[in-house]
């Protein structure tokens, strides 16, 4: 049980999860388990746990999975602590101040806006969206983990609920718009992040969606949420090189995007204050392109390639409905690229695949992806993006 | 499987066919033909149309198609058609 009524959760605010409904005075009648950690599974449990740690003066973890959390010590004085998703080895917890955490969101009030929540509430993004739904007094409509499987209950609770807010990574897009077949929502803003939004896919978005607002957000792990980009074009203007918003800076040192930003956590930039993002960019046509992550290349038989890369250029292939480009282990070249494609309904496979060589043709065979699987969906790891197993 | 016709007769195995058959697929999506493949056939001394990529391809589509992964404790060695088939016949 919990009191007063934080001044972050407005006071229309109500969260829908799954067939329950709560306001502030539910969220507060909620149970929260005392030591300061909570499974961050559940918007209401994320918000409730929040609200006491916040009275109590304590940290908070909000812990994802099966991650054991004895080795975490409960601090003295409000704090969340997050855990990363963990894809790739044991998760990693990083602790934050709340108000740094909320001073990142830019609450707009807008009337009636209903929320879906896509992401994991106990995650970075998740989070952003639980909180920018609550002080901007929305309704965020959560499915419950368990209660229906994945893309399918997040299309079904969207067209139910008529949700207006969208945010969600590109691979959740891809599935979701196969999810959502032709019913129609009134959505007002369609937003993508954590991964790179390809050309493809924000036209298909733009076709699909023509009345609401197309936002890609770029963040980096270290610097955190940059910069948005809204002109529905991948990638951002190669004019912010010369002059960036929000008191940014832009530069490319070998082929990898340099940040210097007055948000950035202190101590992580070099002595002129530049970070390095750790992702390739390339300039093509007055844009600034993210050709994937430096530590994403992967050697296949002595020749370092980028899974992403390879995954435009098949996401752009007509009748490709989505594709997973993953780097494989192998015994005898290190590593090997490998796809797996959903086709759209109706294509003829072996004139895809003919398609699909020809759109790879004129890489080195090496960054040819082989062993084209076809599929029904890409399954998509607990944040949302596709999981490059073997990558590491 | 009851028995193991690999260890003997590794042309008589199934996946002696599985071989052949991806095989035959890697290099008919080059233009190339697959000469007739014995279990005496070496993969990549210049006898079969084929190049590392394609041998790690070929690897790849045996895992995707049987499940087993006979490198996951490291590499072995192999040099000919009948020394990969018996990687994979060795039962678990």
């Amino acid at each position: 049980m919990t009191g007063r009524r934080p001044a972050w959760i407005h006071p229309a605010f109500r969260l829908i999860e799954g067939e329950e409904r709560f306001g502030w005075p539910e969220l507060a009648g909620l149970a929260v388990p005392a030591g300061g950690v909570v499974q961050a599974d559940r918007p209401s449990r994320v918000l409730a746990a929040l609200a006491a740690a916040e009275e109590a003066g304590r940290g908070l973890l909000l812990a994802r999975g099966a991650a054991d959390p004895d080795g975490w010590q409960q601090g003295q004085g409000f704090s969340v602590t997050l855990e990363s998703s963990g894809t790739t080895g044991t998760p990693k917890r990083l602790c934050h101040d709340f108000d740094r955490l909320r001073g990142r969101l830019r609450g707009v009030a807008e009337e009636g806006a209903r929320w879906l929540l896509t992401y994991d509430p106990g995650a970075f993004a998740g989070l952003q969206v639980v909180l920018t739904a609550a002080a901007a007094g929305a309704s965020l409509i959560a499915v419950p983990p368990r209660a229906s499987s994945g893309i399918t209950g997040l299309a079904e609770a969207a067209r139910r609920h008529a949700v207006t807010h969208v945010s969600g990574t590109p691979s959740f897009w891809r599935a979701f718009l196969m999810a959502l077949g032709d019913a129609e929502l009134p959505l007002r803003a369609v937003t993508l992040g954590g991964e790179a939004a390809d050309q493809p896919l924000l036209d298909r978005l733009a076709e699909r969606f023509p009345g609401a607002r197309l936002r890609h957000i770029y963040a980096s792990t270290e610097a955190g949420a940059l910069f948005a980009v809204a002109d529905g074009r991948a990638g951002f203007p190669a004019a912010w090189l010369e002059e960036a918003p929000d008191g940014l800076a832009l530069r490319i040192a070998d082929g990898v995007l340099e940040v210097r930003s007055p948000r950035a956590a202190p101590g992580i930039a070099n002595a002129e204050g530049w970070l390095s993002t750790g992702d390739l960019v390339e300039r093509q046509d007055g844009r600034v392109l993210f050709a994937g992550r430096l530590d994403g290349l992967v050697n296949v038989g002595g020749v370092k390639v980028s899974p992403e890369a390879v995954e435009r250029r098949l996401l752009a292939v007509g009748g490709v409905a989505d594709a997973a480009v993953s780097a494989v282990p192998s015994p005898i070249t290190g590593h090997l690229l490998t796809a797996t494609i959903v086709p759209a309904p109706g294509v003829d496979g072996e004139a895809l695949r003919a398609a699909l060589r020809a759109a790879t043709a004129d890489l080195p065979p090496a960054a040819r992806p082989r062993a084209l699987t076809f599929a029904d969906h890409i399954p998509l790891s607990a944040a949302g993006k596709k999981s490059r197993k073997g990558a590491a | 499987m009851t028995h193991h016709p690999a260890a003997n007769h590794p042309a008589a195995s199934p996946i002696f066919a599985l071989i052949a058959e991806e095989l035959g697929r890697i290099a008919a999506d080059k233009g190339e033909v697959l000469p007739p493949l014995t279990a005496d056939s070496r993969f990549l001394d210049g006898g079969l149309p084929i190049d590392s990529l394609d041998l790690a391809t070929l690897l790849v589509v045996l895992e995707q198609r049987t499940g087993q992964d006979p490198f996951r404790e490291g590499f072995r060695q192999f040099t000919t058609v009948g020394e990969l088939v018996a990687l994979y016949a060795v039962p678990a």
